[in-house]
C-alpha cells in the first residue's frame, strides 16, 4: 500500500469510525473481570484502553485521532484528588456530627461543596482529555477557568431544577459555549453555534409528554382536597393524620390513585422518550461545534439510537436470565451446605458473601452491556453522522498548548462524574 | 538485519498540521525522513523511537521525550516490521505491553488482598485501640448524632403513637418503674456519663445501646419478660455494651471501612457516612466477643446491684430464637446455650432482692399503654 492510497481514503468532509464491536466487547469483558478482582483499581487502565480504542478508530478527513494519556497519569490524578477530597469529606463528616445549626445544614453544605467540586472536575477532566488528544501531530487544548465554569454550572443546574428542566437547553448552550470558546486545536479556536432556544423548541413536546401527566395529577389532587376540612384535620395534631385526611376528604383516595396512575404514565413516557431526547441533544450538540471556519453538521438518525437501546435491552434480558439461573444454583448449593452443617454462622457469612459477589457481578455485567451497546453505538453513530465543511483549513494549523495534569480526572473519578 | 531498508510513510512535523508523504530510510543508528523533493526533513535516533496508540492497521511512532509531537504513520506491515526490529520501544507483537500489563494486574491484585486483610483485621484492631482514647464528651456527641439516624431507622411511624413509651398518664407510672431499675443498676455501674434508657414501640424482643449511654429497650422485650429482673438483666447487658464502648467502636469501624472501600471503589458518600455507621452499628458489628463480654459485665452488674443474674440467662433463652433476622443486637447466635451456662456460672448463689415490687412491675408492663 502506498502512502497516497493511505491518505486518500476519506478525504473531504468525511469522519469515519473503524472500531469493531467485537474487539470492544473483548476489551470490556476482560476489563470487567479485572475490575472485580482488583476492587476497581484496574479502572484507570480500562479507561485508558477504552479511550485509545475510540480515539484510534476515529478518522477525520483520512487521519485517525491519537489518545496519548496513560493509566499512570490517571492514577496519579486520582491520588491527588484523594489528597484534596479526604479533608473535605472529613469536614462534612464532622459537620454532620455537630448538633447545632451546622449539623442541620451539613447536608446542604456538603451537597453544595460536592456539586461545585464535581463541576470543577468535569471542566478539568475535559482539559486533560483534550490535551491528550493529538491529531496530525498537534494537540488540542483548553483554556478558561474551571472555577468560573463550576460556578456557572452550579447556578444553571439550580435554575434548571427550579424550572423543572425547562431551562436545560439554555444551560447546555451556555455551558457548551463556554467550553468551546476555550477549546483549541493547535491555534485554531473553537466556538459553539448551537442555539438554546432551538433545542428548547425541539424538546418542548417531549417535556410536555413527560410533565403533563404530573401537572394534571397535581391539579387533580389539589382540587380534590376540601381545604377547610383538611386544615381542621391537621390542626387536631397527633400521628394519625393520614386516616383523618381520608375521613375529611372522601374523594382523596381516588385522587391519589389517579395521581399514581399519572405518575407512572409520566415515568413510562420518560423511559420511552429518553433515547429520542439523547439523540436530539447529541445531534444538536454536534451540529453546533465549530473550529475556526470549519463547521460540523450531524445527520444522526433517531431510529439508529433506538436500535442501540433495543440491543441493550436484549442483552440485558439475556444476562438477567443467566444471572438468575446462576444465583439459583449458587444459593441452592449454599442451602445444601447450610443444611449439612449445623453451624449457622458460617452459612450466614457464606450467604452474605454470595450476595455481595452477586451484586458486584450484576452491576459490572449491566454496565459492561451498556458500554458495549449504547455507548459504543452513540460514539459510532455520532461520528459517522458528521460532515465537516472546509476541511482544507485543517492543513495549516500551527501547534500550541501544553499537556495538563490529570487532577480533574481524579476528582471526576472520585466524585463519579466521569464521561468516556 | 536488512540495513538500508526504506519505505513510504505519512509524516507530521509537530509544528503544523500539514500532511507530508515521505520516504523513510532505516540507517544503522537512526531513521531518516525524506520529503518528496528528496530533502532531509528529520532524523530520529532509534532509542528515541517510540510506538504510540493507534489502530492495529497502522504503526504510529513518535519521538520519546520531545515536546514537539512529530509523528510517523506506517501503513505497510512489512516496513513496520523493519522498524520494530531496530527500535526497542516499538513492539508490534505486544509482548512488552502485555508483560507490563501483567505486572500491573499482579500488583493490583496484591494491593486488593492487602486491603481486604486490613479491612478484616486491621480496622477492627485500630478501632479497638482508638476507642479508649475517645473522651466521654465526644462519645456523647457521637451518640446524639447516631441517635438521630437510629431513631429514623427504628421508628417506622406506624405505631400510631409516640415512638417513646411512658408519655401518657398510665405510661408515666411505668416510666417511674423503669427509672427505678436503671438508677439501681447505674449506682452499681459507675459510668463516666449518665444513662438514658427509654422503652420504644417496636415489636421485637430486643434492646440497643448507643454510644454515650443511651439505651433503647423495645416494647416486645417488656411484653415477653415475666419478671422485672429479666428486664433488668437485659438492661445490665446493654450497660455492658455502654461500659465497653462497643457502640463507639462500631462507629469508628464503620467509618474506617466506608473510608477505605469508598475511596477505592470511587464512590464515597461523605455525609452519608454517619448513616452508614449507624447502619453498621445496628446490623453488623456486635461481634461474639462483644456479646460475651457484655454478658459477663451484665451478670457482674446484676450481682453488684444485689439482683439475680440468672434472670439475664432466662431472658436470653426466651428470646434466643425470636429476634428478627438482621437485628443481632442482643443475640441470635447459635451458641445461646453456652452463653446461658456462662452467665449462670457467674451468678452468685445468694438471696437476691427483686428490682421492682408487684405493683411497679404491673406499671412497667403498661408503659406503652395509650
Amino acid at each position: 500500500m502506498t502512502s497516497l492510497e493511505a491518505g486518500g481514503i476519506a478525504m473531504g468532509g468525511g469522519v469515519r469510525f473503524l472500531g469493531e464491536r467485537r474487539s470492544y466487547w473483548r476489551l470490556l469483558i476482560k476489563g470487567a473481570l479485572l475490575l472485580m478482582f482488583t476492587l476497581g483499581i484496574y479502572r484507570f487502565w480500562l479507561a485508558t484502553d477504552i479511550r485509545r480504542f475510540f480515539w484510534s478508530n476515529t478518522e477525520i478527513a483520512g487521519e485517525p485521532l491519537e489518545y496519548s494519556g496513560t493509566a499512570l497519569e490517571l492514577l496519579l490524578g486520582f491520588l491527588i484528588a484523594i489528597a484534596i477530597l479526604v479533608p473535605v469529606y472529613a469536614g462534612i463528616f464532622l459537620a454532620a456530627l455537630d448538633l447545632g445549626v451546622i449539623g442541620k445544614l451539613s447536608g446542604v453544605i456538603g451537597f453544595a461543596a460536592l456539586g461545585f467540586l464535581g463541576q470543577y472536575a468535569i471542566y478539568r477532566a475535559r482539559r486533560y482529555r483534550l490535551t491528550r488528544t493529538i491529531y496530525r501531530g498537534l494537540r488540542f487544548h483548553q483554556q478558561g477557568s474551571a472555577s468560573v465554569y463550576a460556578i456557572r454550572a452550579v447556578l444553571w443546574w439550580l435554575l434548571t431544577a427550579l424550572t423543572l428542566g425547562l431551562a436545560y437547553p439554555f444551560q447546555l448552550a451556555s455551558l457548551e459555549r463556554y467550553k468551546m470558546r476555550n477549546t483549541f486545536f493547535g491555534d485554531l479556536a473553537g466556538h459553539f453555534a448551537g442555539s438554546g432556544s432551538r433545542l428548547f423548541l425541539r424538546g418542548l413536546l417531549m417535556w410536555l409528554l413527560v410533565f403533563a401527566p404530573l401537572i394534571i395529577a397535581g391539579l387533580t389532587v389539589f382540587g380534590a382536597i376540601d381545604w377547610t376540612a383538611l386544615t381542621e384535620a391537621l390542626a387536631q395534631g397527633g400521628d394519625d393524620a393520614m386516616s383523618r385526611i381520608e375521613g375529611s376528604n372522601p374523594g382523596f383516595a381516588a385522587a391519589i390513585a389517579f395521581a399514581m396512575l399519572m405518575a407512572s404514565i409520566s415515568v413510562g413516557m420518560a423511559g420511552l422518550l429518553y433515547p429520542a431526547f439523547q439523540a436530539l441533544v447529541l445531534r444538536w450538540w454536534l451540529s453546533g461545534l465549530r473550529f475556526g471556519a470549519i463547521e460540523v453538521r450531524s445527520h444522526l438518525r433517531l431510529r439508529d439510537v433506538y436500535a442501540a437501546y433495543a440491543r441493550f435491552i436484549g442483552y440485558a434480558i439475556l444476562f438477567t436470565i443467566i444471572l438468575g439461573i446462576g444465583s439459583a444454583v449458587v444459593f441452592g448449593l449454599l442451602a445444601a451446605i447450610g443444611a449439612a452443617r449445623a453451624d449457622g454462622a458460617a452459612g450466614e457469612i457464606l450467604a452474605t458473601l454470595a450476595l455481595l459477589v452477586g451484586y458486584v457481578v450484576a452491576a459490572l455485567g449491566y454496565s459492561t452491556i451498556y458500554r458495549a451497546t449504547v455507548m459504543f453505538s452513540l460514539w459510532q453513530l455520532g461520528v459517522e453522522s458528521l460532515k465537516l465543511s472546509d476541511v482544507a483549513l485543517l492543513d495549516d494549523v500551527k501547534a500550541r498548548g501544553l499537556p495538563s495534569s490529570a487532577v480533574g480526572e481524579g476528582l471526576a473519578d472520585a466524585l463519579n462524574v466521569g464521561g468516556y | 538485519m536488512n540495513a538500508g531498508a526504506s519505505g513510504e510513510a505519512l509524516y507530521f512535523d509537530g509544528v503544523t498540521s500539514a500532511r507530508h508523504d515521505v520516504r523513510v530510510e532505516l540507517g544503522d543508528t537512526s531513521l531518516q525522513i525524506f520529503g518528496r523533493d528528496g530533502s532531509l526533513m528529520s532524523e530520529w535516533p532509534y532509542p528515541e523511537v517510540e510506538e504510540l496508540a493507534a489502530s492495529e492497521a497502522i504503526l504510529r511512532i513518535g519521538r520519546r521525550g520531545s515536546t514537539r509531537l512529530e509523528r510517523l504513520e506506517i501503513h505497510d506491515p512489512v516496513f513496520a516490521e523493519q522498524i520494530d526490529l531496530r527500535s526497542a520501544l516499538v513492539d508490534r507483537t505486544g509482548i512488552i505491553h502485555r508483560r507490563a500489563r501483567m505486572s500491573v494486574i499482579a500488583w493490583t491484585l496484591g494491593a486488593t488482598i492487602s486491603l481486604v486483610l486490613v479491612a478484616w483485621l486491621g480496622i477492627p484492631a485500630i478501632a479497638t485501640r482508638l476507642t479508649p482514647l475517645v473522651p466521654p464528651g465526644i462519645e456523647r456527641r457521637l451518640g446524639e448524632a447516631v441517635d438521630v439516624q437510629i431513631r429514623g431507622m427504628l421508628d417506622n411511624g406506624q405505631a400510631g403513637a409516640d415512638f417513646d413509651c411512658g408519655k401518657t398518664s398510665t405510661g408515666a407510672r411505668g416510666r417511674v418503674a423503669l427509672d427505678k431499675i436503671v438508677r439501681r443498676l447505674e449506682a452499681a455501674a459507675a459510668l463516666p456519663f449518665p444513662l438514658r434508657a427509654e422503652v420504644v414501640r417496636r415489636e421485637e424482643a430486643n434492646a440497643v445501646a448507643l454510644p454515650g449511654g443511651r439505651i433503647y429497650v423495645f416494647q416486645g422485650l417488656i411484653d415477653k419478660a415475666d419478671t422485672a429482673d429479666e428486664v433488668a438483666g437485659v438492661i445490665a447487658h446493654e450497660i455492658g455494651h455502654v461500659a465497653n464502648r462497643d457502640g463507639t467502636r462500631a462507629v469508628l469501624q464503620g467509618a474506617g471501612l466506608s473510608f477505605l472501600f469508598g475511596m477505592l471503589l470511587g464512590d464515597f458518600v461523605g455525609g452519608g457516612a454517619v448513616v452508614l455507621a449507624a447502619r453498621t452499628l445496628l446490623q453488623l458489628s456486635y461481634t461474639r466477643e462483644a456479646e460475651t463480654a457484655a454478658d459477663a459485665y451484665g451478670a457482674g452488674l446484676m450481682n453488684a446491684a444485689g439482683g439475680d443474674a440468672r434472670a439475664l440467662a432466662v431472658m436470653l433463652e426466651k428470646i434466643g430464637g425470636a429476634t428478627e433476622p438482621g437485628m443481632k443486637i442482643l443475640l441470635n447466635h447459635p451458641e445461646t446455650a453456652a452463653r446461658v451456662a456462662a452467665i449462670n456460672k457467674l451468678a452468685l448463689a445468694r438471696k437476691a432482692s427483686p428490682f421492682l415490687d408487684a405493683e411497679d412491675w404491673v406499671a412497667l408492663k403498661k408503659i406503652c399503654a395509650g
